[in-house]
């Protein structure tokens, strides 16, 4: 290293340039370095996520037919989007989504980093099998609970008609299919969400509860009082990221299990936005939809961080 | 860390006529020199390119699985394809497309989205106008005789004609019919006598097979284009359509319209019907373990039963009709087209007329091979039928049935473009499962498909 600050040194002597001093030579060499090592990420993210990206937002403000016909018609998708009933449906469900996914598996990811937080046999081999869901494949999942929720015939249908509850159609009545698409969406993400909580209580450090515990304080107080406050970068992380997945997840699990019906009852927006792009080819329709989408995630995550101050809890 | 950098390499001979501007300049001209190669070999096909073999999609050849039948039907494809290239002619690769048949398939639409759409394709008739209104279909009527013209039926040309041109060549006819389960009717004490021929007896016979885990009826219930499709014939029974073939105005908020939203409704609502496919929508399994007792399906059931359930015992019976109605069918079925944008249509158009639509006594052996045995579906031209007679898979009464009984109160599928579809889809759906009222969805489809005729240009709504 010290031959290479002598050498340029000596070079820029020679040319008449003012020496630099060898900490901003060092600081140069660094910068240089973090240069190269960060081109290859900042390439593939330019190339697939950038460009895409810019592309399919310009794509929304044409007409294009899926074969090559391209028509500029400036806001006239996002004027057909304002008044397209289904568009609104769409975000109508979306938002019940969200709001029966994203705290459900808060609450049970919480539980369950708690659960398997404590010392208890087979204590690795449930956590696996609570993280296994996650791992497969959401087809295969869907598959699976069709099945299982089938109309008379399915495991679930039975049991209940055990208990004298028969003909329920969790997936063919408009009143209880999206709560059942909310059960499944929980039931699937739930380990990985509480392998995220389960990281975060392990950095709690125990001494606070030891001095908590020879304050006299309970089970509850213990948990309102430091587990909840020390959770809180966790709690944002997985807010910020569950409701991402929220919105742009779903479709392979909307796809196998109803198709979007029954009677439109589990469109979700991501599903409306592969309807319109794959299935009518309004590609530009899609795409302008795609665009608002990823606006209003822009505008939750600006919003989430500006609340925790750029998810920044230190000085709480 | 003293190599690369060190004063003495970078002072060594090799260095010092090469300077940092050099390095620019050189890898430069590399990337310029490739770019420029990259673009010259993507603008001029090559002579390899320009003699590739033309690309058929499809969702029959090579047969992924080892089924004796799905194997036959797939040799029909390649034995084809195997004469043409020993003609001399321009060689045809079969590209099997996994759940082609499936609307929701993605890879035909990005590949024309792309400018990549394969020389040939089947199509069902729920898709073709939007290929032929986004201009990638050919003509085949210059390749096609005018006694081979006459030769196919005149339904089933139909929906692939617009302004007299072909733009499609229909490999068979798929009408609807209600199967029925034999023991499932026998453990209710009924018999063939007891077949509804009205839409009430339908769904008072649906209601009493209902019980345990069986569904008396089965009308399909995703939405879904294959959902218009079984949903049309009812509509078209009571004399009422989606939109008038004559006048291309929409004629949704007809009574005949509502009347076959109410059966709907009325089915899942009675309890005649379920709101889920039994089975996972496999007739076969839900037939074979009494999951099911009577289900609105199309010919192609007749060759799930001959794989999958040979000894079981079934019937069919054509669609019960309203009062003052009579029974009217659909008619699907696929049909070759050939990419008018596809490396050398030209060819590929003369491929398919010859295999589809050519009256040489070799093409129509090659449609007996395909109807009458290999697939046993109901043929999309005369000769064929008359050269099938009763022979091979049409030793089936059921097929008989179908040829004989049902194909004559057919209508082909009609083509609608998305919009259309899924105005109707949106209504059946409200009706049938959301327990809406089925004359306001009437209307509200009637609004939105008026609304969009105002401005639409295109093939012909028929």
């Amino acid at each position: 290293m010290s031959a290479v600050t002598v050498s340029r040194t000596a070079g820029r002597a020679r040319a008449g340039a003012p020496a630099p001093t060898g900490k901003a030579a060092q600081e140069r060499r660094q910068r240089r370095a973090a240069f190269w090592f960060l081109l290859p990420d900042s390439l593939g993210l330019f190339v697939f996520v950038a460009v895409p990206m810019v592309l399919s937002v310009v794509l929304g403000f044409f007409r294009m037919d899926g074969f090559g016909s391209f028509d500029f018609i400036g806001l006239g998708n996002y004027v057909r989007m304002a008044g397209d009933p289904q568009f609104w449906s769409s975000v109508r469900i979306t938002l019940l989504y969200l709001v029966g996914v994203v705290p459900a598996i808060f609450v049970v990811g919480l539980g369950l980093a708690l659960l398997v937080q404590q010392k208890i046999p087979f204590v690795g081999a449930i956590r696996s099998m609570l993280f296994v869901p996650y791992v497969i494949s959401l087809v295969v999942v869907a598959m699976v609970w069709e099945f299982m929720l089938s109309e008379r015939t399915g495991v679930i249908s039975r049991l209940l008609g055990l208990f004298g509850v028969d003909d329920v159609a969790f997936l063919g009545e408009p009143s209880l299919a999206l709560g059942t698409v909310v059960v499944i969406t929980v039931w699937f993400q739930m380990g990985y969400y509480m392998i995220i909580f389960l990281a975060g209580l392990q950095d709690i450090p125990g001494e606070y509860y030891e001095a908590a515990r020879i304050d006299g304080a309970g089970a509850w107080q213990r948990f309102r009082q430091i587990t909840l406050p020390l959770l809180r970068p966790t709690s944002f992380f997985v807010v910020v990221t569950a409701t991402v997945a929220v919105i742009t997840g779903g479709l392979d699990l909307v796809f196998v299990l109803t198709g979007g019906g029954p009677a439109g009852a589990t469109t979700l927006l991501i599903f409306y936005v592969y309807e319109q792009a794959f299935l009518f080819g309004e590609l530009g329709y899609a795409a302008a939809i795609g665009s608002v989408l990823v606006l209003v995630m822009l505008a939750w995550s600006a919003l989430m961080f500006a609340v925790t101050r750029g998810g920044r809890f230190d000085n709480d | 860390m003293s190599t690369s950098n060190s004063p003495v390499r970078r002072g060594s001979p090799a260095a010092a006529h090469l300077t940092r501007r050099d390095m620019l300049r050189l890898g430069a001209a590399g990337a310029g020199t490739l770019a420029a190669a990259w673009a010259v070999a993507g603008c001029t096909p090559s002579a390899s390119a320009r003699s590739a073999p033309l690309q058929f999609w499809q969702q029959y050849a090579p047969a992924p699985q080892q089924d004796p039948n799905l194997v036959a039907q797939s040799q029909w494809f390649l034995d084809n394809v195997d004469r043409w290239a020993k003609a001399g002619e321009r060689p045809v690769d079969m590209v099997y497309i996994p759940a082609y048949t499936d609307p929701t398939n993605t890879r035909l639409t990005t590949a024309f989205a792309s400018g990549d759409g394969p020389d040939l394709f089947l199509i069902s008739p729920g898709d073709f106008l939007r290929y032929y209104n986004g201009g990638v279909l050919t003509d085949l009527t210059p390749y096609l005789t005018q006694e081979a013209i006459d030769d196919f039926y005149p339904e089933a040309l139909a929906t692939r004609t617009v302004d007299g041109k072909i733009y499609g060549l229909p490999m068979e006819q798929e009408p609807l019919a209600i199967f029925y389960d034999v023991p499932a009717f026998e453990e209710a004490g009924l018999s063939e006598g007891d077949l509804p021929t009205t839409w009430e007896e339908m769904l008072e016979l649906g209601r009493r097979l209902s019980g345990g885990q069986r569904t008396g009826l089965v009308l399909d219930t995703t939405p879904s284009y294959y959902q218009n499709f079984t949903f049309y014939p009812w509509v078209w029974q009571g004399g009422g359509d989606v939109v008038d073939p004559r006048t291309q105005q929409a004629t949704f908020d007809s009574d005949a319209a509502t009347a076959a939203l109410a059966l709907f409704g009325d089915a899942v609502g009675s309890g005649a019907a379920s709101r889920t496919l039994p089975a996972g929508g496999d007739m076969v399994g839900a037939f074979t373990n009494g999951y099911a007792a009577m289900w609105q399906t199309g010919i192609w059931q007749v060759e799930a039963m001959r794989q999958n359930a040979p000894d079981h015992p079934y019937g069919i019976f054509r669609l019960p009709a309203p009062p003052g109605g009579e029974s009217v069918t659909a008619l699907g079925g696929w049909a070759w087209v050939v990419n008018a944008r596809g490396r050398d249509p030209e060819s590929a158009a003369r491929f398919a007329a010859e295999v589809m639509g050519s009256m040489s006594a070799e093409s129509v052996d090659r449609a007996v091979q395909w109807n009458g045995v290999d697939k046993g579906n109901i043929p999309a031209r005369r000769s064929v039928t008359e050269a099938i007679g009763d022979s091979g898979a049409f030793e089936d009464p059921v097929l008989q049935q179908f040829r004989d009984e049902i194909l004559p109160t057919g209508r082909a599928e009609p083509r609608y473009p998305p919009v259309i579809y899924k105005a109707v889809s949106n209504a059946i759906q409200n009706s049938m499962l959301g327990g809406a009222d089925p004359r306001q969805q009437a209307e509200t489809a009637q609004a939105a498909i008026s609304s969009y005729l105002e401005t639409y240009e295109g093939g012909s709504l028929v």
